[in-house]
């Protein structure tokens, strides 16, 4: 376990620590699965949750009591998962050269009857499906999948997400719903190849 | 509002994002449309399934333990204290116990040992905690840790063990001392914890494994550690060193001529 590599940390005083943990003890289980669903190498969560924490509690002296630490952690954490994705060097091109409107992708998406399938059973699907989830969760661009997990997992809204993400509102809401799309698509064809979307899956032409 | 314009806002609607006149239209629409109201209620179905699936479950206790001990947001150790307040702290203690205070102590969540020795061993390794008292003579580490805790110690093991001894010192474990004694196995570094015996019924896990086996093996992360009750002490040895030399360390601690003094 590598050592925190930041600056020196000031000595804490009790209440200053004590407000931290405070703040930090019910999102740590959010903090943790954004963290595991995010990274590309599964041995640095445990790195990457250390860095962010270590900068977040650094300029606590920067957050405003009162204010909202869930979406300010989630910042500092977001860009650790971010630069330690870059380092992976597994990182997708964040644009793609014609990306398609909302309504594009959802009419195509609900032409699909192998969506159609998925959305009528997608607990038994996705009960069968967690591998593929997972992949097809890092196959997404990193924006669409910072946006997808953190409503999932943190259920933020989109003024924070944008804050999160600092990037403007319509581009949250765009990413949202490409990420959506991609993900049922994904799945669909993860569960049509395995034969869990019913009779007549298997038959369907590549 | 049509079924195409219903079905390009749905998103907004389910984030209960939009305005009031859009919760207004739709809800109006699906109302009097049954293939959209349909369609609507298999997204949400959908995306509350996914939601389900990528849930948070319960945080991983040690890595988050190790998270705040490395980044400096844990609670400061008392093991500062120690060395210039220690008998105070000590007394206060010991009255504490006396007069029965410590039944009106809220429960604690079962504590593991073997992830606080493998905490603390950690930080000696980084340096985040620096080693009291250097020596390489395992008689000096011990008449160190001797005058430094009020519970019984013996010398560390020696290198016929194919320990090398460099120092030791006192920390704090689960907020109680602990001696400590760093050394090399092999060459890697290497940590032995002693505790008194008494404190074992804390860690309800290795009391309970250890009634069972007298030399007690697990893993905390790249650590491998060997647990034992030897004498009035908990020794627990922790490092990278094969199991094997671990146990071996284990088994001398205490092997040697006591020296009353």
């Amino acid at each position: 376990m590598p050592k925190w590599t930041g600056p020196e940390l000031a000595k804490p005083s009790d209440d200053r620590v004590g407000r931290f943990l405070q703040h930090l003890e019910p999102l740590k289980a959010a903090l943790e699965a954004y963290c595991r669903r995010s990274v590309h190498d599964p041995n640095a969560v445990e790195d990457v949750l250390q860095e962010a924490v270590g900068k977040a509690y650094r300029d606590f002296h920067l957050y405003a009591e009162g204010t909202n630490f869930r979406a300010w952690i989630f910042r500092y954490l977001n860009l650790e998962i971010y630069a330690g994705n870059r380092a992976f060097r597994r990182e997708r091109r964040e644009a793609l050269d014609e990306e398609p409107t909302i309504e594009e992708v959802w009419q195509h998406a609900i032409g699909e009857p192998f969506i159609e399938r998925l959305l009528n059973e997608p607990e038994r699907i996705l009960s069968r499906c967690d591998d593929a989830l997972a992949e097809a969760i890092l196959e997404l661009s990193p924006q669409e999948r910072s946006v997808l997990l953190l409503r999932a997992i943190g259920q933020f809204k989109h003024r924070e997400m944008a804050d999160i993400l600092d990037v403007p509102m319509g581009t949250i809401m765009s990413a949202l719903s490409r990420a959506r799309v991609r993900l049922r698509l994904r799945l669909a064809e993860y569960a049509r190849e395995r034969g869990l979307l019913g009779p007549g899956s298997l038959q369907r032409p590549r | 509002m049509n079924c195409d314009q219903v079905r390009q806002r749905w998103e907004l609607y389910y984030d209960s994002e939009g305005d009031s006149e859009l919760y207004l239209q739709i809800n109006e629409h699906i109302a009097a449309c049954p293939s959209c109201a349909k369609w609507m209620f298999q997204q949400a179905q959908f995306e509350e399934a996914v939601t389900a699936t990528l849930a948070a479950s319960e945080p991983t206790a040690a890595m988050w333990q190790r998270v705040l001990s490395e980044t400096g947001v844990a609670r400061p150790a008392a093991t500062r204290g120690w060395s210039f307040f220690g008998p105070f702290l000590a007394l206060a203690a010991s009255l504490l116990l006396f007069v029965g205070i410590w039944q009106f102590a809220p429960q604690q969540p079962a504590e593991h040992l073997s992830e606080l020795a493998a905490v603390a061993h950690q930080q000696l390794i980084d340096k985040n905690r620096q080693v009291e008292f250097n020596s390489a003579s395992d008689t000096e580490v011990e008449q160190y840790l001797k005058q430094r805790v009020s519970f019984p110690v013996r010398c560390p093991p020696r290198q016929d063990a194919g320990f090398e001894v460099r120092g030791g010192g006192v920390c704090s474990i689960a907020g109680d001392s602990a001696a400590y004694v760093v050394g090399q196995v092999e060459d890697k570094d290497v940590s032995i914890f002693i505790l008194p015996a008494e404190r074992l019924a804390r860690f309800t896990h290795e009391r309970d494994v250890l009634s069972r086996e007298a030399v007690h093996h697990c893993r905390d992360g790249q650590y491998d550690m060997v647990l034992a009750k030897i004498d009035h002490n908990i020794v627990v040895v922790i490092g990278r060193g094969s199991p094997d030399r671990l146990e071996r360390v284990v088994r001398a601690y205490g092997t040697y001529p006591h020296d009353p003094a």
